[in-house]
């Protein structure tokens, strides 16, 4: 059998050698791809097909005229966004909202992470997990509920606070200068204990013996945090990192839509925000296109960017 | 010096009791082994001397000092781990300093001391290089430099070989015991392994769920076993067993297999019938010698290793394994139907309680 197959293989054209080879692959592993076809599919259906759309940011689109027939325009539509002073705040708004977001929300899963870790109490554990995993079950909506009336200006939680102390009340969401603090610290409170779960599976995964080792060693429990525990999880955040570099420019929309107000578009309106008012508020689909558009090749260069980083730096990458 | 004791310790998880009071000296420099089947205590005794365990009842000391109650870093004892547990991502310099730098030694006195150690265990070249990027054996000894280079007083290895393949398991076997010839530290090892056990320790503790069976040197155990356990246990081959009645004609001992009357040695107290007697692979001849009493066979295979064989037969429908010296010619083993126990060759046990009757007096003449 071998040997006949092989022979064959040889006598054939090297695109031919490629066909058997595909053939046989199919059939020994058809049940791989079969698996793998939902998110294909998914991704086919909701990802790749709507992108056939994207040439509306080179067109002057018109409903009537449907995506195909519409004239080309080249890169007016950018030459447009550029020019309007909203967009370059959008753009600004979004990088600070998200730096901010990086800088002071990705540290804080993983201290919960390392925190979490050093619970003996296996009971207290478990409840004050729940307790920080719970608002990440719940819908943006209420959060948005929860954060308006905790910082409204007379009933709320904030300001009453604020009286007791002897302070006079602010009403913080129509306050630009405040709105970035809000914002941040709310995604911090509704996200961090969710996700500390990978760290934790992380730590979880570090072999006991090296903290044994480290015991006899005469090591504390804060030396094997620092020499253990943290660089047996580098990889993990590393990659918790290029992901979330990834995602920078994805402000969570539902929530600033819900907390921001004309009022406080100085430094809340991103560019998720101008996208969604430009296109379907004021229907100009094509300018909204050409904006999404340069969000997701910004989001893409950073992806790459922060991969290559990671690969030079500490041999983690996400491939 | 620095010895080891243990006075009735005891473990239990909840209402499991896993080592049932154990009483174990080592001396000082002294080199013993634990040995035992999966799951019989050994690293939880080990563990508890290291203090990664708490002691549920008993007594241990270090150097006279009880250590109940002290912090495994203050017990100045170091522990190699059978996975080694090296941190990942530590060079292998960075490794074995790491307990130096925790007891905060300083700088110039750690590089001097990683480069001593490093010389002794052949680790030179590979100082700069991360674990990941070291063969098993190599960890293994990264593994050892990190124990040696503390100088602690006690040694402690939990199955420090068991994940190397079986030529290097014999290498580094060596390696181990130039090293403590070398360096003279009190050392307690583990292992599953008998061989290990036998070729490494001054003494060995044979352990049976949770208890300790029989301490002796290797030969000790391995000519005057106390049990059919540790009988069976220590050689390879282990020991054959036959169970038995006796006969007592005469003042003389004698055995019945298959039909045959079989002199066994002298017992203290002849009175039971019903008993086990067992010879070791390596002391049953096939040739008639003094005082050996001929027991017929039926060779079902021969096993050819070389210089020598082994012969698996059956007496009285029992497997019974012979090994043998070849002197270069098999053929004629497979035709054997006799073989000779001699008398002082044979121990008895008591097939109640397995405890032996008889010391072998083997290892005595030699
Ligand atoms: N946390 C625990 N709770 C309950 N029982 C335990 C616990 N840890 C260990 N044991 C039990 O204690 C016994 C001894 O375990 P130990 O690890 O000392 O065995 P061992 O002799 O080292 O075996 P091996 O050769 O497989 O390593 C085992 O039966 C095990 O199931
Ligand atoms: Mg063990």
């Amino acid at each position: 059998m071998e040997n006949e197959q092989s022979y064959q293989v040889i006598n054939e054209s090297p695109r031919s050698k490629k066909l058997t080879w595909l053939i046989h692959h199919f059939q020994r592993e058809w049940r791989l791809y079969i698996m793998l076809a939902p998110t294909l599919i998914w991704f086919i259906l909701f990802l790749y097909k709507p992108m056939y759309g994207l040439q509306i940011a080179f067109k002057d689109y018109s409903v009537f005229k449907g995506i195909t027939d519409s004239p080309w325009i080249g890169l007016e539509h950018f030459y447009t966004l550029f020019e309007n002073d909203q967009f370059i705040r959008a753009i600004k708004n979004t990088v600070i909202i998200s730096g901010a977001s990086l800088l002071f929300g990705f540290p804080v899963p993983i201290i919960l992470a390392l925190m979490f870790n050093e619970i003996i109490n296996p009971k207290f554990k478990k409840t004050a997990q729940t307790i920080v995993y719970l608002p990440h079950f719940i819908s943006a909506v209420i959060i948005a509920g929860i954060v308006i009336t905790a910082f409204a200006p007379s009933t709320g939680v904030v300001n009453l606070l604020l009286n007791a102390l002897g302070y006079d009340s602010v009403y913080f969401l129509t306050k630009p200068e405040w709105f970035r603090t809000i914002f941040v610290g709310t995604g911090i409170w509704q996200e961090a204990g969710f996700n500390s779960i990978v760290f934790l599976a992380s730590i979880a995964g570090v072999n006991p013996s090296l903290y044994e080792s480290a015991v006899v060693d005469g090591a504390s429990r804060w030396q094997m945090m620092w020499k253990i525990t943290l660089p047996c999880i580098m990889p993990t955040i590393l990659i918790m990192l290029i992901i979330r570099i990834g995602n920078i420019l994805e402000v969570g929309f539902e929530m600033i839509i819900m907390l921001y107000q004309p009022a406080t578009y100085a430094t809340s309106d991103v560019i998720s925000t101008f996208i969604y008012r430009q296109g379907l508020q004021a229907a100009q689909y094509d300018l909204a296109a050409a904006a999404g558009l340069f969000n997701a090749v910004i989001a893409f260069v950073l992806v790459i960017a922060a991969n290559t980083i990671s690969k030079k730096v500490s041999r983690t990458s996400l491939w | 010096m620095s010895g080891v004791k243990l006075e009735g310790v005891v473990k239990s998880y909840k209402d499991v009791t896993v080592v049932h009071g154990i009483d174990l000296e080592v001396k000082s420099k002294e080199f013993v082994v634990l040995v035992g089947p999966s799951g019989c205590g050994k690293s939880t005794t080990l563990r508890m001397l290291a203090g990664l365990e708490e002691i549920s009842d008993g007594q241990v000391s270090i150097d006279d000092k009880v250590v109940n109650h002290i912090a495994p870093k203050d017990r100045d004892v170091a522990m190699v781990f059978q996975n080694y547990a090296l941190y990942p991502h530590l060079s292998v310099a960075e490794n074995i300093a790491f307990g130096l730098r925790i007891r905060k030694v300083p700088k110039p006195r750690i590089e001097e001391l990683v480069k001593e150690v490093a010389h002794t265990l052949e680790l030179t070249s590979l100082l700069e290089r991360r674990p990941a990027d070291l063969s098993g054996g190599q960890r293994q000894r990264v593994a050892m430099g990190r124990a040696i280079v503390r100088h602690p007083k006690v040694f402690l290895f939990d199955e420090p070989l068991s994940n190397l393949d079986a030529k290097l398991r014999t290498q580094m076997r060596a390696e181990i015991k130039q090293l403590h010839t070398k360096l003279g530290v009190t050392s307690v090892y583990v292992t599953h392994d008998q061989v290990e056990a036998m070729t490494l320790a001054d003494r060995i503790v044979v352990m049976s769920d949770g208890r300790i069976e029989q301490i002796g040197t290797p030969m000790e155990l391995f000519n005057n076993p106390i049990n059919t356990f540790v009988a069976t246990f220590i050689g390879s081959p282990p020991m054959n067993l036959i169970s038995t009645t006796i006969t007592s004609i005469d003042g003389l001992v004698y055995a019945d297999i298959s039909g045959n009357k079989c002199l066994l040695p002298q017992l203290e107290n002849p009175c039971d019938l019903e008993v086990i007697i067992g010879i070791r692979p390596e002391y049953v001849d096939i040739v008639p010698v003094d005082n050996s009493s001929a027991v017929p066979i039926h060779v079902d295979l021969v096993e050819t290793l070389g210089s020598e064989a082994l012969l698996h037969c059956r007496i009285q429908e029992s497997a019974f394994v012979v090994k043998v010296d070849t002197h270069g010619k098999v053929e004629h083993l497979k035709h054997l139907d006799t073989l000779y126990f001699r008398q002082d060759a044979i121990t008895v046990f008591d097939k109640t309680t397995g405890r032996a009757l008889s010391r072998s007096s083997v290892g005595c003449n030699a």
